[in-house]
């Protein structure tokens, strides 16, 4: 039991570093990303092919690096010509990204599924009372709570984050009072996609690597993000909590339903609260 | 609608009908008639898709459930019941969008992202329940449906061969877009833009405001699963494949291709669609980029569709004036 409920907290903080990003775009540019699975999954490849040269902590270095340009150029190129667009258009759009994603994929690496070691500093299992557990796994609670801790952290006691905040609360006004929300929102656009391909390298000594990766992962960080309210990072981070917990427990006690249980969660969040456990300004 | 609209909308009705049997006379290659039969079924996928967007302004991401259900349905009546073919098609249309109210009732209250993941979420757990309930619907091995050997007084061969699936197919495609058409001219397709526009002032002039959207939204089920049992007449089978997301997904892009300003913009979008993939698929693997690269020229520069292109390009100006108002 102890172990469903460990790994449900992998998940979940798991789940967070993933959704925190899709909140933050949300929160900045109102931008429904469609392509963050496809971030994820670029992640996972480019720290796949650096770890091969440069080990585990080069791949998740690269990862982050490489997927932090790759943000901002996407900002720039994509998500600023399309400010004040219909919601709808830039959810076609980043879901056009996504499948040309995919096919570069299919194209540089082929269909094959490709494994991925863990380091070996957090290799080894670590004794818990009466069974063992991976310290791998431990890192990823590790590396959830880290991201989590950082971003509450960033937001709150930093003058950008004081930044961010305001314009997610309101983008015009904060634009007259002086802030530069273009710049601003190229960096969170950054930072949401460097941690999208962390989280793909983070994951990909678990969940192995796949052109199909992105789809499910791209589901449940948005049941994420749906739940805990648009563009709120605390209900994301409840909502990911509550989503790794139900995933595990419902294998152990319904196993008919499990790939359900996220929906039904959902379903009855909405229904109780339109806008989620956080609410939502939109 | 007056009565020169309706004549004229019924005269077109027909003549489209007439040239669809003209081509199915005149046209010798099994192959584009299968890719026309096939463009059929899912032009009317798509339509159901299009219809959401352009009265509700939603963008569902679960209609492949609407598209799979009748064939599964349909399967599994013949198989546990002996309710005649003729009533069974009806009565799984009509349970479809009886389904589709009532889960509208509840999804057209929540907005945007969180309204597509809703019908994802249908989509899902029809996907699911196709997969697990394999003593009804055969897991991953599908369903192959047992159609008697005459239906509706037709030999069942008439609905498996192209040339024959194409006309009818494509008969019933005219008849649901002369419909939508008219739906979209009627009291309800008015009532549903404006809530669509803007729904507190809907409100304010004291129409009700939720049960119209569900009403479409069902509509929009029942014509998704009207093209659900022609391909499940045709294919004689079913697998979870159909009710996976990505088949809602594609659907998706046939609408926004041909745009969802006009009502038989789905249809030019779903042509496309299967013509371009089959014009592609010997020359290239990069299907799936692009088909990504059209959805976004499409959806940026040209954001009525290829059918709003299209009437541009050709100036029909009357036309024009029915898409804006």
């Amino acid at each position: 039991m102890l172990i469903q409920i460990l790994n449900g907290l992998v998940y979940g903080t798991f789940l967070f570093a993933m959704a925190s990003g899709l909140a933050l775009m949300f929160g900045l540019r109102r931008i429904v990303n469609f392509a963050h699975g496809a971030l994820y999954m670029l992640g996972a490849y480019f720290g796949y092919t650096a770890a091969k040269l440069a080990g585990f902590w080069g791949g998740l270095l690269v990862a982050a690096l490489g997927l932090a340009v790759l943000g901002v150029a996407l900002d720039i190129l994509v998500f600023r010509p399309l400010r004040g667009r219909d919601p709808l258009t830039t959810l076609l759009v980043t879901f056009g990204l996504a499948l040309i994603s995919e096919d570069f994929i299919q194209t540089f690496w082929g269909n094959d599924t490709h494994s991925f070691a863990e380091p070996a500093l957090l290799s080894g299992v670590v004794q818990l009372p009466g069974t063992t557990f991976p310290i791998y796994r431990l890192a990823i609670v590790a590396f959830g709570i880290l991201v989590a801790g950082g971003l509450a952290f960033w937001l709150t006691r930093s003058k950008v984050g004081l930044y961010v905040r305001a314009a997610s609360h309101d983008p015009v006004i904060a634009a007259v009072q002086g802030v530069d929300t273009d710049r601003l929102s190229a960096l969170v656009v950054g930072v949401g996609a460097a941690l999208a391909g962390m989280a793909g390298v983070v994951a990909a000594p678990i969940l192995s690597i796949s052109p199909a990766m992105a789809a499910d992962i791209l589901v449940d960080s948005f049941i994420v993000v749906v739940i805990g309210g648009l563009g709120s990072l605390g209900g994301a981070f409840a909502a990911a909590l509550i989503l790794g917990q139900i995933n595990v427990l419902g294998v152990v006690f319904l196993p008919e339903l499990t790939a359900l249980l996220p929906f039904l969660l959902m379903m009855a969040v909405l229904i109780w609260r339109p806008t989620g456990l956080a609410g939502s300004r939109v | 609608m007056n009565r020169g609209a309706f004549v004229k909308g019924v005269l077109m009705a027909l003549a489209a009908m007439a040239l669809g049997w003209v081509a199915s006379k005149t046209v010798a290659s099994a192959l584009v008639m299968t890719l026309l039969a096939q463009s059929c079924f899912y032009a009317l996928f798509a339509l159901g898709v299009g219809l959401l967007i352009r009265q509700n302004g939603m963008v569902s991401f679960g209609h492949a459930a609407f598209f799979g259900l009748p064939g599964y349905l349909i399967g599994i009546g013949l198989k546990q019941t002996d309710i005649p073919i003729e009533l069974l098609i009806p009565l799984v249309v009509l349970a479809v969008t009886t389904f589709a109210f009532l889960v509208g009732l509840v999804f057209v209250r929540v907005h945007g992202i969180a309204f597509g993941m809703l019908t994802l979420a249908i989509g899902q757990a029809v996907y699911e329940a196709s997969t697990r309930l394999r003593g009804l619907t055969g897991g991953h091995d599908g369903l192959t449906i047992k159609f008697p050997r005459e239906l509706f007084g037709l030999p069942l061969k008439t609905f498996q061969q192209p040339h024959g699936m194409f006309l009818i197919a494509w008969c019933v495609l005219v008849i649901v877009v002369t419909l939508v058409i008219w739906l979209a001219h009627s009291r309800l397709g008015r009532l549903t833009e404006a809530i669509r526009e803007n729904e507190e002032r809907a409100g304010f002039l004291g129409y009700r405001t939720l049960w119209p959207r569900a009403v479409i939204f069902a509509i929009s089920a029942a014509t998704t699963a009207a093209g659900g049992v022609l391909f499940a007449l045709y294919n004689a089978y079913i697998s979870p494949e159909t009710v996976y997301w990505t088949s809602s997904g594609s659907a998706l892009i046939m609408a926004v291709l041909g745009g969802s300003v006009a009502p038989w913009g789905p249809v030019l979008g779903s042509m496309v669609y299967f013509f371009l993939k089959e014009a592609l698929g010997d020359v290239t693997t990069h299907w799936l980029g692009i088909i990504g690269i059209s959805l976004i020229v499409v959806t940026v520069s040209f954001p009525q569709g290829l059918s709003g292109l299209a009437m541009r390009l050709l100036g029909l100006g009357a036309r024009r004036r029915h898409a804006d108002s």
